[in-house]
């Protein structure tokens, strides 16, 4: 259809040029300290905190800039900018840093001594177990573990009149701060606070060609991974063999991961058939020198290389093709293809045992390769305008080296029913099974592993799942009051394990009740309920099943919030409550000690968000902001766990948390420029 | 003059002026809205507003007809409304759409599952609004959360990426128009996708896990888990089930370990990672029992 446009003169379009943007500036407070609300969002420093927000933008004709400011007065701050001539270029520059926050309430003995190095203080009296610590309490000194992670981005694409297009993006990631790992010793272990110091780069490259009715397109990708250090050393508090003083840990080694992927699609209209595909091939590559065996001089023998030069190869096709050739019908066709072969070189290892005893054994380390083939197949059928059914099949294998189980067969099928009711109610439910088979778990090899040849693990082992959802949307007609329900089952039976897990059930609801009462003012409620089961059966005497474990975790969420526009033409109110609650159970029936039950663990989360805004002018707004959160938990792993409590492992004696901040900030926000507004007079 | 070349595109007259005609009626804030975004920019040919172009009617359809007069008592003929309460077929409004985006994301979109359950572009995208809240991280989940209920819940559990803080977004994984083929990754497979953040764990290590090697999913949940770690069950529970090696990997670990009674090494702080602690791998010569 042509249509002549030429007296559409857009007189009253209001196009946006020139600057504009907005500002929010002011202050607030925060009442306590916690890690778990400083972790990401930087709102756990108790003290003054500076609130910096903004966005805006330049545009002229068609040359754009944009630019965004977030909480750049707290440690979790964001800045991008961006622009470039719509329909032919652009460019990003971004910023992000997050912190992330775990314990505020852990000590340690380990002082610094150089990169990577943690020695004992001055005056520390060796034992045998964390009860002859004598000088345990007065060596203890507060390290709070966290890092930070900074993300900085740039990116660019240009997409002239021309059938090919062309991208570029460059993100650097640091992350760089405390964590704790665990520094064993023979038969004790200290839990050491390991600072790192990360860095990844990444690159991805791509041209892309538009044809009539469909595209190609070519892209490179790295991702290169440095470690500021290879190693980790400490000094071992406990009292040890000779040459046994002293530890060292592997850090992650430096990698390299490149990947080039050819990806297309095709389409025809008249026949609304596409075909999407994409192949790639990847390596990854790591050629860190290796530590020796041992820091303990008298045990330390040659290493069988120098480096691992370790290189697996990835490999991955797939394919979809979707027609709607046939009256009423859809029919999907869906290929994968992933593996992963890796290429590193076997060798023979002889292991020092914590720096403390040669092995004696002879160990080959073992490149784990698989490949898995996905294939699925769907097709949906309007029966009637409202009524679709529609089913499908899928078989996933997967076939792996040095593992118990060489091919694993999973076939799934499926069926769907939904209806429509008008614009009114929209119910869809869907059930299936799922058989998981194998060729054969293979005794030998977990013999190998010392495994009990009884055990099955849960990746590997038969499994049939039974599983059924059910959709339901209903909205009040022509009015903006909707309900959508979603409740979902799966049942997992591993029936031929006779050690391992033997069952898993998930039982998930949730429910939102939305009302758009008016233009200004809307209502929402929204409710969460999961309850997640699971049994698993072990051998202490390494021959049939002697204890049984159940875990139950339930999870219950409710929220509510509403937002009120314009009251009186000049003030915003934003509300938004929300609660969750965690309860994990474990119950374990053993021979040696009969039934228990270990303490709930226990996780209550409260936040409650209150948003007053006051419209003074066009350009001008006051704000008040309100945030209460609280989380407290109950943790057995950590409740009572003092840095002595446990004889053969010193721990930082982290508490579980129990948090509440409470957070007030008064900002204004400015606008500058033009806001969009008819050009009617 | 404009080729409409659309063969999807509803039959009917366009107005006689156009965006002007549109805009005698509807002069809200959030309809002119419109001309603060990308599809209302003059100097971009391709843009709805660019020269020459459809204007409003680029999207919603020939508007001769809803915007001529109409009898009182008589309901207004009705044209492609991209809201939920006027309802327009799915895909009538995602065909408009696909008129000019088929090219960057549509053939990936007729692949996944989003396509498949007629999710129209926008359930997702306000092209009204200055910035569209699913394009903006700190906003873009609880658009996504309309749908993916679950997803929500999880993510208000204890342990979680940081999604409800608005410092991460769905799409940092998520690639929704299935740009992947068939993952709905940004990656080609879920741990490419993770060790995009998480690169150290790549290996490849002197001394593997092989469920590290394989998929990160099967010890971690990552859209949230009541455990540290995200991971899925506790540990030592979580590690029983794949070791059964004679001595301590075998031997259950019950509440009489708690402080209260003998305190174990193997349940308390962290447990097996007490000493095992490069249970991601370890590129130690002395590491095959990831102790180093």
């Amino acid at each position: 259809q042509t249509v002549d446009t030429s007296d559409w003169v857009c007189e009253f379009c209001p196009f946006r040029t020139g600057h504009q943007a907005d500002f929010e500036v002011g202050v607030g407070s925060v009442s306590d300290d916690s890690a778990y609300f400083d972790n990401a969002s930087g709102l756990g420093e108790e003290g003054v905190i500076g609130i910096v927000d903004g966005s805006g933008g330049f545009s002229s004709d068609g040359q754009q800039v944009e630019w965004t400011l977030e909480d750049l007065g707290l440690d979790a701050r964001f800045a991008e900018l961006s622009g470039g001539r719509q329909g032919s270029y652009g460019y990003l520059l971004s910023y992000r840093e997050i912190p992330q926050r775990k314990f505020i309430t852990t000590d340690t003995i380990f002082e610094r001594s150089g990169p990577g190095e943690l020695s004992l203080p001055a005056g520390w009296v060796r034992a045998g177990s964390t009860g002859g610590f004598s000088a345990l309490a007065s060596s203890l000194r507060p390290r709070d573990i966290e890092s930070d992670r900074s993300i900085l981005g740039i990116g660019g694409r240009y997409s002239a009149r021309s059938p090919f297009s062309a991208f570029a993006n460059y993100r650097r990631q640091q992350h760089e701060g405390t964590t704790i790992l665990g520094g064993a010793s023979f038969s004790t272990s200290s839990l050491l606070p390991v600072s790192f110091d990360y860095t990844t780069d990444e690159v991805d490259l791509g041209v892309r060609y538009a044809m009539q009715n469909g595209f190609l397109s070519l892209a490179y990708y790295l991702s290169d991974f440095g470690s500021a250090g290879n190693a980790f050393s400490w000094e071992n508090p406990f009292a040890s063999i000779a040459g046994a003083e002293s530890g060292q840990l592997a850090q992650p080694p430096d990698n390299r991961f490149q990947q080039l992927r050819f990806a297309g699609g095709f389409g025809s209209r008249a026949t609304g058939s596409h075909l999407s595909f994409t192949a790639a091939a990847g390596r990854i590559d790591q050629d860190a020198l290796l530590l020796p065996y041992t820091t303990n001089g008298s045990l330390d023998t040659a290493l069988p290389r120098s480096a691992l030069n370790g290189e697996v190869d990835t490999t991955n096709f797939a394919a979809t093709f979707t027609t709607r050739a046939i009256d009423n019908a859809r029919v999907k066709v869906s290929y994968r293809f992933d593996e992963r072969d890796n290429k590193t070189p076997r060798e023979v290892w002889s292991r020092v045992i914590t720096d403390s005893f040669v092995s004696g054994d002879s160990e080959q380390n073992t490149p784990y390769s698989f490949q898995r083939l996905t294939l699925s197949m769907s097709a949906d059928y309007d029966l009637l305008d409202a009524l679709r059914l529609s089913g499908g099949w899928g078989r996933r294998t997967v076939d792996r080296e040095f593992q118990e189980v060489a091919n694993q067969t999973e076939d799934t099928g499926w069926g769907r029913i939904r209806w429509r009711f008008r614009q009114v109610l929209d119910i869809e439910a869907r059930g299936g099974i799922a058989k998981r088979d194998i060729d054969r778990y293979s005794e030998r090899v977990a013999v190998q592993m010392q495994q009990n040849p009884l055990l099955r693990k849960y990746n590997l082992a038969y499994r049939y799942r039974e599983f059924a959802e059910i959709d339901i949307h209903a909205s009040v007609p022509n009015r903006p009051v909707s309900l959508t329900i979603n409740g979902f089952y799966a049942d997992d039976s591993y029936s031929e394990s006779q050690l391992g897990m033997v069952s898993g059930d998930d039982l998930r609801f949730t429910a939102d009740l939305n009302w758009a009462i008016s233009d200004r003012t809307s209502v929402y409620l929204s409710t969460g309920i999961e309850e997640i089961s699971s049994e698993q059966l072990g051998s202490e005497s390494f021959s049939t099943a002697d204890w049984r474990a159940n875990n139950d975790d339930d999870f219950l969420t409710y929220g509510a919030g509403l937002r009120f526009l314009d009251i009186g033409d000049s003030i915003d109110l934003h509300l938004d409550y929300t609660r969750s609650e965690g309860t994990s159970r474990i119950d374990m029936v053993t021979a040696s000690g009969g039934p228990s039950r270990f303490p709930d663990l226990e996780t209550t989360l409260d936040y409650l968000y209150a948003r007053l805004a006051y419209r003074r002018s066009e350009r001008l707004e006051l704000a008040a902001t309100l945030r209460y959160q609280r989380f407290a938990m109950d943790d057995w792993s950590l409740d009572d766990v003092g840095p002595a409590t446990v004889p053969q492992v010193l721990t930082p004696g982290a508490e579980a948390y129990d948090d509440k901040v409470l957070v007030f900030g008064l900002s204004f926000i400015y606008r500058v420029g033009n806001a969009a507004g008819s050009n009617r007079n | 003059a404009s080729d409409n070349a659309g063969s999807q595109t509803p039959d009917g007259d366009y107005s006689r002026k156009g965006a002007d005609t549109c805009l005698a009626c509807h002069e809200d804030a959030v309809t002119l809205a419109i001309f603060q975004t990308k599809h209302a920019v003059p100097g971009d040919a391709r843009s709805p507003f660019g020269h020459g172009q459809l204007q409003c009617e680029a999207c919603h359809g020939p508007g001769d007809e809803h915007s001529g007069r109409v009898r009182r008592g008589e309901d207004r003929p009705p044209i492609i409304s991209f809201s939920d309460l006027y309802a327009t077929d799915t895909s009538v409004e995602n065909a408009m759409c696909l008129e000019c985006h088929d090219d960057a994301i549509g053939l990936g979109w007729h692949a996944g599952m989003h396509s498949n359950d007629e999710v129209a572009c926008a359930d997702c995208h306000n092209s009204h609004a200055a910035r569209d809240a699913v394009l903006q991280t700190a906003t873009q989940a609880q658009v996504c959360y309309d749908c993916h209920q679950r997803q929500r819940t999880e993510s208000l559990k204890a342990f979680n990426h940081p999604m409800l803080q608005g410092k991460m977004d769905c799409s940092s994984c998520h690639a929704v128009h299935d740009e992947n083929v068939g993952t709905e990754l940004v990656r080609q497979t879920v741990n490419d996708t993770c060790l995009q953040c998480h690169a150290e764990k790549r290996g490849p290590y002197l001394w593997e896990h092989a469920p590290v090697s394989e998929d990160c999913g099967l010890c971690h949940a990552p859209h949230g888990s009541n455990h540290p770690g995200m991971l899925t069950r506790r540990g030592p529970l979580l590690c029983q089930s794949c070791h059964s090696q004679s001595g301590h990997p075998s031997i259950p670990q019950d509440a009489n370990g708690l402080p209260s009674g003998v305190p174990s090494q193997f349940l308390l702080g962290q447990n097996c990672m007490n000493c095992h602690s490069q249970s991601h791998g370890s590129n130690h010569p002395s590491g095959s029992k990831l102790m180093r």
